[in-house]
């Protein structure tokens, strides 16, 4: 059942993703993906052999019940974590076998993050939480000011500067975390229940922002939620259940804000 | 590849300070306490060593002497010669038997005259006179000092006149006290100083007089002001050895053993507490670091998932130690520095030492250094640990696959199954991986003891403590690990056995101890570390002490008696007995004089000597004794029994002092032939001996059975103890007695030496205390470190209704066993380094079982205490307000 929540029109036209014919350059490819975890003296298969691609600039929401492995492919899509076998590429190149260090890289260079819990650092200001990752990775960092204020602005947060994590609502700490996300334009922005943590209103307006950075960035985003509604956005939405990919549908017509 | 700025990770690691200031203060009191216990205590016992090494150069008036009994050659005046001309001091003392008589009754007396050279003797210590003024007015012009018992034999008074040889002198002052009485010789004769110049003038020195003569040398100061250094005096002495073969060269160190033993005992000591405090400091850090990285996990994978390497996190993080280390290291060495100044108040009454206190700045660095490296050194297992943080904790927190038990994954692969988790794992890939992850770890515990070694060495200003010290923390480490490892798997066993059988409060505070992520390893390693280190600075204190004591002891002879006949000696003892100024039974040795006619049968002019005069064969003095005599040890062989003395006219046995052994190339079973009178006998040498330099018999270097003596002339030598303040008295009742019998009163002198003793034990006491106090802080302050990770449980188990008596149970059972594991295994290893020690420090050990005992429950008792303490404020707060915190 869909929940009744909707904040907006989610008529939508679906085709199957898999069969969908690509003509954009594959951003990210999983093949033959798997992941079993040990949970005490027994093995637990989270991912049963995964394969699918997505193209550079897609939107794809990654759905499924809790247990289902979605954040567990969210991790190995961003190299934070290693499959038992299979192989995950960003951008043609594998990384999943990439020494820690090249893979920090990869992290760094290629991929934005945004998470449920936010994860800023409490020890930094929203400016400096959003600055860390130009400090981290870029080459030169003559531009990282700019940029970290100016994505600050964008989610209307520049008078929020010098505050501190604890010292900002939850909506406000994920804004900080979407700008941190984008402050180095990575092709890919992965998102694990970006609004999981929101009140309705905090979370559409997440949302929103997290949209329209898509949007103006031309970034490919990976979003993983349990929200069928948050799904209606997407260009394409993949289904997990147990470790399997059980559906695969492109959005024609995704939902606007 | 871009990096992360040193400015930005300061930032970063300045933050995270600020923000956990309550957590670092533990962390920087750690250092501090480790850095002032280090500082203080080192520089202290610098200062008071150099104070009383000059004490002990006092006994000898010098720091060296080479004694002699014949004038030098021309090519021995020569190299005298260049050695004064390096800056060395020489000054000779000459000493001889002559009479003396009263200008006006002309009464003659053997008396014992000494010259020197008052401008320049003594180099250390003073000539006390009566009355008190400068040796070189009191030697000026025609002028003499004289003992006061010249002047109730002579019945004369200051100011007398005393003929000597051919001319006459002016009694111008007593003699009190000489600095090197004890090292000079015990002739008979009360004691007459006079100078060189006046002692050529009364033309005794005539060609083939019996004039011993001493040379005293006194080696230059270093430049930088630093003390001279024993390294200075031994070479000073092998040179001497080499230039005047046909003298004997004793530095300051071997006129009192019993002295400069203590000395080098307190030295020993005194270094194994600044690396005791130390190394505890830096256990406290790395206890500290470990549970403040623990609680980083999430920050650290949220740094990774946004790109960092591990390089630039460690690198944050290694900022962060440097910082806290550096930051401690100044606390540390400003209060070490207020330590070092304040000791010398509290211990204004005990001790009446007042060290020239001198703040080195090498010191201070070396303080500064040795905490900031120690802090390094310490939390590289726990930075290196920032390694294999994988990022993927701040989505799900899972078990690495690689991480499975390793025996179970090598069977599977040796029998060619495939992992379950990956199948394309292969035994080589899992082989590399593991090198991999554990090589940084085997480097780092490799650096770590290589790094400690250095700064043991580098502090350690005695070479045995920093070699067991390292030993020790070495074994002491790796059984701890295998210890707390076998410990956690038992009681995982005992439990899985037992479990439903045991109340629950057991069961939960027996399991928290092998939970995943507690550092019960961690904890018991440090915990032990930590008891090992405070017992040891306890145990050894306590030898050492107890050694002391017996060189302090109140009753050691301090009178001498010389040249008692034979027919004297029965009332001799009775008077002595019966005087109420003596404090203990006389030591009472006979001697006969003797010479050595041949060693092997070598003869003794062809004898090989070392460091002894020829000359002094001709003249060696035998005693008598039945058994071992107070203050001597044997060395090597046996003593005899009763038996063996019972026919040792027949078969002569002799046991002979170590050093004069090693002298005259004397070995277990060499055959000395003596010849005393016309009587002439070889004695085979069964024992060699050492003397602890306190009693009569230490002036003993041949002890042969009483038979082996029978039928020879015997004078005997007597050692009493007298209250210091009758001694006047005695010795008039003595002289009364016997008028021939001569006194020796070195009660001044052994009160300096025994006082200067005292002095030591009580140092050592108060440094061992402030010691074990640091290192109780600072392990008290480990176990509280760990509250942070058990905040989370507490709130939990109070949300799920336990009571705050039932989680102090949970803890205290939990601490408990903590305690005693950590105890067993540190007192286990403190008692065998301390048996090391003692033994190179050849001090008689015994194990104190009560200590160990009361060390056991203590560390129990404490870890429990401070486990409440810390836990105190957790179990009281709401579970809200924590996790608010939190």
């Amino acid at each position: 059942m869909r929940k009744e929540t909707s904040l907006i029109d989610t008529q939508t036209e679906v085709k199957s993703g898999a069969e969908a014919p690509t003509a954009r350059p594959a951003m990210i490819k999983v093949a033959g993906l798997h992941k079993s975890i040990r949970n005490g003296a027994r093995m637990v298969d989270i991912l049963k052999g995964l394969d699918f691609e997505i193209p550079t600039g897609q939107f794809a929401a990654i759905m499924g019940s809790s247990g289902s492995g979605k954040s567990t492919l969210l991790g190995l899509l961003a190299g934070l974590d290693t499959p038992s076998s299979g192989d995950v590429f960003v951008n043609g190149t594998s990384i999943s076998y990439l020494p820690e260090d090249k893979l920090a890289q990869v992290r760094g260079r290629s991929i934005g993050f945004v998470f449920q819990s936010y994860q800023l650092i409490p020890t930094l200001t929203a400016f400096e939480n959003v600055l860390l990752p130009y400090e981290l990775n870029a080459e030169s960092q003559s531009d990282g000011k700019a940029r970290a204020l100016s994505l600050l602005q964008s989610v209307g947060l520049s008078d929020r500067l010098d505050h501190y994590p604890v010292q900002l609502s939850g909506g406000e700490q994920q804004r900080v975390a979407l700008a941190r996300a984008f402050v180095l334009r990575p092709p890919i922005v992965l998102a694990d229940e970006p609004t999981g943590n929101l009140d309705s209103t905090n979370g559409s307006h997440v949302l929103e922002l997290l949209l329209n950075l898509n949007k103006t960035e031309g970034t490919t985003l990976v979003l993983v939620t349990h929200d069928p509604v948050l799904a209606t956005y997407a260009d394409r939405r993949i289904v997990l259940r147990d470790g399997l990919i059980i559906s695969d549908d492109i959005n024609l017509n995704p939902a606007t804000l | 590849m871009p990096s992360l700025s040193y400015q930005s990770a300061a930032k970063i690691a300045a933050r995270e300070m600020h923000s956990s200031r309550g957590k670092f203060f533990f962390v920087i009191l750690s250092v501090a306490i480790g850095v002032a216990a280090l500082t203080g205590v080192r520089g202290f016992s610098a200062s008071f060593r150099t104070t009383l090494l000059s004490r002990a150069r006092a006994i000898m008036a010098a720091d060296l002497s080479a004694r002699t009994t014949q004038q030098p050659t021309p090519a021995e005046i020569k190299g005298l010669d260049q050695i004064e001309s390096e800056g060395v001091d020489v000054t000779s003392v000459t000493e001889l038997l002559s009479m003396a008589s009263a200008a006006k009754t002309l009464d003659p007396l053997l008396i014992s005259l000494k010259s020197v050279d008052p401008s320049k003797y003594p180099y250390y210590g003073e000539v006390e006179l009566d009355p008190a003024g400068k040796l070189s007015d009191a030697l000026g012009g025609d002028q003499v000092a004289v003992a006061d018992d010249l002047l109730v034999r002579l019945k004369l008074q200051r100011g007398d006149q005393l003929k000597i040889g051919t001319k006459l002198f002016r009694i111008g002052s007593i003699v009190v006290n000489e600095p090197d009485r004890l090292s000079g010789s015990f002739a008979a004769g009360p004691r007459v100083l006079i100078s060189r110049a006046n002692l050529d003038a009364s033309g005794l020195l005539a060609p083939g007089s019996h004039a011993g003569q001493r040379y005293l040398f006194k080696v230059p100061k270093p430049k930088n002001g630093s003390p001279i250094s024993d390294d200075a005096v031994a070479a000073l002495k092998a040179r001497l050895v080499k230039l005047l073969p046909e003298t004997q060269v004793t530095d300051y160190r071997e006129t009192n053993p019993a002295l400069t033993a203590g000395l080098d005992q307190a030295t020993s000591l005194l270094s194994l507490m600044s690396l005791v405090a130390l190394v505890l400091g830096a256990v406290g850090v790395a206890m500290a670091m470990r549970a403040h990285l623990a609680q980083r996990l999430d920050t650290i994978a949220i740094m990774k998932s946004l790109g960092a390497t591990s390089g630039q996190i460690i690198k944050i993080y290694l900022i962060q130690t440097l910082l806290l280390g550096a930051a401690g290291g100044l606390v540390g060495v400003l209060l070490g520095v207020g330590v070092q100044l304040a000791f010398p108040y509290l211990l204004a009454n005990l001790i009446n030492v007042r060290p020239d206190l001198r703040i080195d700045p090498g010191a201070i660095i070396a303080g500064l250094a040795a905490g900031v490296l120690t802090t390094l050194l310490f939390t590289l297992p726990p930075l290196l640990d920032i390694r294999k943080i994988r990022p993927i904790l701040i989505l799900r927190r899972a078990v690495d696959d690689l991480d499975q038990p390793i025996g179970k994954m090598f069977l599977a692969l040796l029998r060619g199954q495939s992992i379950a988790t990956d199948s394309t794992l292969t035994l080589d890939r899992l082989i590399l991986y593991r090198l991999k992850k554990n090589l940084a770890q085997l480097l780092a515990f490799v650096v770590i003891l290589a790094g400690l070694t250095a700064i043991a060495y580098a502090v350690s200003d005695s070479r045995e403590v920093g070699k067991y010290f390292s030993l020790g923390l070495v074994s002491v480490l790796a059984v701890l690990l295998l210890a707390s490892f076998v410990v956690l798997k038992t009681l995982k066993f005992f439990l899985s056995r037992t479990r439903l059988h045991l109340p629950s409060v057991v069961r939960h505070g027996l399991a928290n101890l092998y939970r995943p992520g507690n550092p019960s390893a961690a904890l018991l390693a440090a915990l032990g570390m930590g008891v090992m280190q405070i017992m040891l600075v306890f145990l050894m204190q306590h030898a050492v002490v107890q050694q002391l004591q017996i060189s302090a002891a109140p009753n050691i002879p301090n009178i001498f008696l010389v040249d008692i006949a034979d027919d004297e000696i029965e009332g001799m003892r009775t008077l002595i007995q019966k005087s109420p100024a003596i404090t203990a039974p006389p030591e009472l040795l006979p001697v006969v004089t003797s010479r050595v006619l041949a060693i092997d049968g070598v003869a003794a002019a062809d004898i090989k000597t070392q460091n002894f005069p020829h000359r002094m064969l001709q003249s060696v003095q035998l005693t008598h004794h039945p058994d071992i005599p107070p203050g001597t040890t044997v060395v090597s062989g046996k003593w005899w029994d009763a038996a063996q003395a019972a026919t040792a006219d027949e078969h002569p046995m002799v046991a002979v002092g170590v050093r004069t052994a090693e002298r005259l190339g004397l070995k277990l079973g060499s055959t000395i032939t003596f010849a005393a009178q016309d009587h002439q006998f070889d004695a085979k040498v069964v024992a060699l001996i050492k003397s602890d330099g306190q009693h009569a018999f230490t002036r003993a270097d041949f002890i042969l059975p009483q038979k082996s003596l029978s039928g020879l002339p015997v004078v005997w030598y007597g050692g009493i103890h007298a209250d210091p303040a009758k001694v006047g008295e005695l010795q008039r009742a003595l002289y009364a007695a016997y008028p021939t019998v001569t006194v020796i009163n070195v009660a001044q002198a052994l009160e300096t030496i025994r006082s200067v003793v005292i002095q030591i034990i009580y140092v050592i006491q108060f440094l061992a205390a402030f010691s074990i106090f640091a290192g109780i802080v600072i392990l008290a302050s480990s176990i509280a470190g760990t509250r942070y990770r058990r905040i989370r449980e507490v709130v939990v188990l109070k949300t799920l209704g336990a009571t705050r008596l039932r989680i102090a149970s949970i803890f205290s059972i939990e601490f408990a066993v903590l305690g005693l594991v950590a105890g067993l295994v540190g007192i286990f290893f403190a008692n065998v380094i301390v048996r090391f020690l003692l033994i190179a420090l050849t001090i008689p050990n015994q194990i104190q079982w009560s200590w160990n005992i009361f060390g056991l429950l203590g560390t129990a008792a404490l870890t429990v205490a401070t486990g409440w303490i810390a836990s105190h404020r957790i179990l009281g707060q709401k579970p809200l307000e924590v996790l608010r915190e939190e």
